[in-house]
């Protein structure tokens, strides 16, 4: 195998892998704090996806600058979703039996209202937006670097780094992560219990508003294209372990590094099968991930 | 019988701890008449008859379209019964059924095409290869619980359809890849499974749910069902109790993709068409899921209730809205499930028992 | 003397950098009542689950009836003879009483109406022939705790391993466990007890054994080991050992 290409398919890999990551970086925050796995991840990223081509298509607003719009548009339906659907179950539980199924059956629920709605509202047509930002590929070296992709990377890594900061740092994050650690605790210390879930579900869905402006400019849009996102999210999540930020950004590398890779060698549906397998192997043998705590 | 004294005699190992010396230890005869077995009597007969009754439909309406549609809803029901027998009872969620009704509609269709093996033959044949299959992925899956069980279950299928989905052929076995297998016509004949008229299909349907239900009826009152409610209570409690969970899991889960081994097979008769798409995909999975879920999953007849009100949504949405709204009845779908995990979390059957236990027709919990 | 039941022979286990039991022995004679006394992280909850089959040993034996069941899963030792209840009791919430005293029964026959005789049977022996068909999770903590140790029952142990028998009890509530727990005795099965509450043990125990740090400091009749010095400070803490001197 050509040295070059296969540093250009490492290249591509880990510039992809980071987008994986960031994409993920919702899925696992909202797992760590509220143990619920969202199933409809993928389709709230569709939907930031569709948001930012409407805008462009109908307002003429270039993608990047969409991020304005869908970032707020995506805390408001993460926040919905979870004071809504989700926080009804959770009063329940909170006298009975855990049942963390319902939780998932719940969100497959909004997988299938979200996804269905798109594919009446919008069609089932394949759509894509573009920038109007003059962006040549930069050259590492003699590897040619897509600055779109170079962008959502950056975006990912710098997203993980403010949001592990700001989890940190501020009384809100430090209130998300004390309600993460012991739910009935921190309500007894005057935290309120649903506003944070609430908010927790907005960030995380905000985070794919972000992702949504920033990959509308190079991949096709169309109602089904969530749950792929949503199927390597889990991947990813499950790899770095649930409810790591770092280890989101991990597992999204190792991934992207790895169908990169693979499909250098193997046809790219072997790839893709290989990735579940690999997900699949990480279940067996380490729940916890990489980065998780056992 | 001895009574407790300072001395305290060492006798040996005594099964009843009953002080009662009128009751007798081994296989007693019973002290009170037993309404749960009456009512399990009952409920195989209400299956028994229910499937008599519904085997004379096709005397009686002879609309094509009408009886395709009841054939469509029948089939539904068979696999959500299907899927209910394991995940209902042992409470996991399996979302990767459908690979097992893919090997063996597939298996029936290649069997009839390269070996001229009769789909009488090929459907119980392609259901054994589920189980096969079953075992080898549930070995290692039911060590997992709640969301992990349920997203390896997906990977685990969707990685078969991505490999038939692009796979022309293997050993010499042609798959076909996207484009499916189609079973070759030979007209009307008992002995390959074809039909012209809608009723024969109907009828084998009608046969195999009536199978289905009267198996998990068994199931219900068997040790093998026991165990399964066991486990799904609480693991370590069931271990205590004798019950080696991986053990009775992977024959409930074997005899479960069997039936949707079966179930892929009448699919492929009764279409003349399989492709891995539609019969591995995680549709047909999440569909066998939600029905058995919103009808009531863990119980006789939940997921054939579940099965009736949920299967004709699609028909009717495709039929009167002409395709204009495609993936509407999804919606309502997903709106139903969201209120049925909310506010009536043990199924759409649960306040039917409950009408039917106050109405005095005996069964309330079944 | 009778060759004993239970025979535990230097048995360790280590989590980690933590040495949770360490050559332990015992024995346990077939009719005994015996209580493994010691305070919290003494390791009896590791012994205990050790001779379940919940947590395999590093080293040593357990000889059951003769036969070394140190290496058998809990399903196993179950069908061995052996049952036990769970400090938090663990009913199965959605099946009614008599269904959950009918699990364990499948153990030993494969008859569902004889099983079902027997659990009700059991229900009786429980006081709870009348919640028989009820649901567990309408059932109060006590009568759930009570419904643990009929479990164990219907799998016809030669012995039962009780992990706390009166927690959160009342007084009367704890008193009626007491009786049962002796009934039981009285119909030949065996019986070893973890277990805090001191009046407890006095009332049910004809023999105690006490652990500290994962050894065995005491064994005798209860009124003796009591009294020991070295029981006093490790279970009760050197202030009450003082007092008492």
């Amino acid at each position: 195998m050509d040295p070059l290409i296969l540093s250009f398919a490492l290249v591509n890999g880990l510039l992809i892998g980071g987008i994986y990551g960031g994409v993920a970086l919702g899925l696992s925050l909202i797992f760590g704090v509220m143990r619920v796995v969202n199933f409809a991840h993928g389709s709230l990223l569709m939907l930031a996806l569709y948001a930012a081509f409407w805008l462009q298509a109908l307002a003429g607003i270039d993608p990047y600058a969409s991020v304005v719009v869908t970032v707020p548009l995506l805390f408001a339906v993460g926040f919905l979703i979870q004071s809504v659907v989700i926080a009804p179950l959770i009063r329940r539980e909170s006298a009975l039996v855990v049942e963390p199924l319902s939780a998932l059956l719940l969100t497959a629920g909004v997988y299938l209202v979200i996804d269905n709605l798109a594919l009446m509202a919008f069609g089932p047509d394949v759509r894509s937006a573009s920038t109007g930002l003059a962006l040549a590929p930069l050259m590492l070296g003699p590897i040619p670097v897509n600055s779109q992709r170079l962008i959502a990377f950056s975006a990912a890594i710098l997203a993980a780094i403010l949001l592990s900061l700001w989890l940190r740092s501020t009384r809100l994050g430090r209130a998300i992560r004390a309600t993460a650690q012991n739910r009935d605790a921190a309500a007894l210390s005057g935290i309120d219990v649903p506003l944070i879930y609430a908010v927790t579900f907005g960030i995380g869905a905000a985070l794919l508003g972000l992702f949504g402006s920033l990959l509308a400019t190079f991949i096709p849009i169309s109602p089904q294209v969530g749950l792929s996102f949503g199927i390597r999210s889990f991947i990813v999540v499950v790899l770095g372990g649930i409810g790591s930020i770092p280890g989101s950004i991990v597992g999204g590398l190792v991934i992207g590094v790895f169908e990169a890779l693979a499909s250098q060698f193997v046809p790219a549906t072997s790839a893709a099968i290989l990735s579940l397998g690999l997900f699949v192997l990480i279940l067996l043998v380490r729940p916890s991930g990489l980065m998780g705590r056992a | 019988m001895t009574t407790a004294h300072p001395g305290r005699p060492r006798r040996p190992f005594v099964p009843l701890p009953d002080e009662t010396p009128t009751l007798s230890l081994g296989a007693a005869a019973p002290r009170r008449p037993h309404g749960a077995r009456a009512a399990g009597a009952a409920v195989l007969g209400a299956i028994l008859l229910g499937g008599l009754a519904a085997a004379a439909l096709p005397l009686v309406v002879q609309d094509a379209y009408f009886l395709h549609s009841c054939i469509v809803v029948l089939f539904f029901a068979y696999m959500a019964t299907a899927w209910n027998f394991v995940c209902g009872y042992v409470g996991q969620l399996s979302i990767g059924h459908a690979m097992f009704a893919g090997v063996g509609g597939y298996a029936t269709v290649l069997l009839f095409t390269g070996l001229g093996l009769s789909p009488w033959l090929g459907m119980p044949v392609g259901g054994l290869l589920a189980a096969l299959l079953s075992v080898v992925v549930g070995y290692p899956t039911f060590r997992l619980r709640g969301p992990y069980f349920a997203l390896t279950t997906i990977a685990f299928a969707e990685m078969i359809r991505i490999w038939v989905e692009n796979t022309d052929s293997v050993l010499g076995i042609p798959l076909n890849g996207a484009a499916g297998l189609t079973v070759p016509l030979r007209g009307e004949s008992l002995a390959a499974l074809q039909f012209n008229g809608k009723a024969p299909y109907y009828w084998v349907i009608v046969a195999l749910l009536v199978g289905a239900l009267a198996a998990t009826w068994w199931l219900e009152r068997s040790k093998l069902g026991f165990y399964l409610k066991a486990i799904r209570g609480d693991r370590d409690a069931a271990e205590s109790l004798g019950i080696s969970p991986a053990r009775y899991q992977l024959v409930a889960l074997a005899i479960s993709a069997f039936m949707t081994g079966i179930g892929g097979g009448f699919y492929a008769q009764f279409f003349r068409y399989v492709n891995a798409e539609r019969l591995i995909g995680v549709d047909l999975s999440i569909d066998m899921a939600l029905m058995s879920i919103i009808g009531g999953q863990g119980t006789v007849f939940g997921p054939l209730l579940g099965a009736v009100l949920l299967a004709p949504l699609a028909e009717i949405t495709r039929g009167s809205l002409g395709g204009s709204l495609l993936g509407l009845h999804i919606v309502v779908y997903g709106i139903i499930l969201m209120l049925a995990v909310l506010y009536l979390p043990k199924g759409l059957i649960a306040p039917l028992r409950a009408v039917l236990a106050r109405a005095g027709l005996g069964g309330g919990r079944r | 003397m009778s060759a004993p039941l239970l025979e535990v022979r230097g048995i360790s286990k280590r989590f980690g950098g933590l040495q949770a039991v360490r050559d332990l022995s015992f024995r346990l004679e077939p009719g005994e009542i015996l209580a493994l006394l010691g305070p919290n992280g003494a390791g009896k909850t590791t012994a205990f689950n050790m001779i379940a089959g919940y947590t395999r040993a590093d080293s040593g034996e357990i000889l059951f009836r003769g036969r070394n069941i140190a290496r058998l899963r809990p399903w196993d030792i179950c069908r061995a003879g052996i049952a036990r209840t769970f400090q938090l009791s663990k009913p199965f919430a959605d099946l009614t009483v008599v269904e959950n005293l009918m699990v364990g029964g499948f153990a030993r026959s494969r008859d569902a109406h004889a099983i079902r005789d027997r659990a009700e049977a059991i229900a009786d022996f429980l006081g709870m022939g009348r919640q028989a068909q009820t649901e567990v999770q309408h059932l109060t903590a006590f009568d759930r705790r009570k419904l643990e140790l009929g479990r164990a029952l219907s799998t016809e142990p030669t012995l039962l391993l009780m992990d706390e028998v009166v927690a959160g009890a009342t007084p009367a509530e704890g008193q009626e466990m007491v009786a049962l727990v002796r009934r039981i005795r009285d119909r030949g099965v065996t019986i070893l007890i973890v277990e805090h509450v001191m009046k407890v043990i006095m009332a049910l125990s004809e023999r105690v054994i006490v652990m500290e740090s994962g050894r065995l400091i005491a064994d005798g009749a209860p009124r003796d080991v009591v009294t020991q010095p070295e029981v006093l400070k490790a279970y009760f803490g050197e202030h009450y050992a003082a007092a008492r001197a």
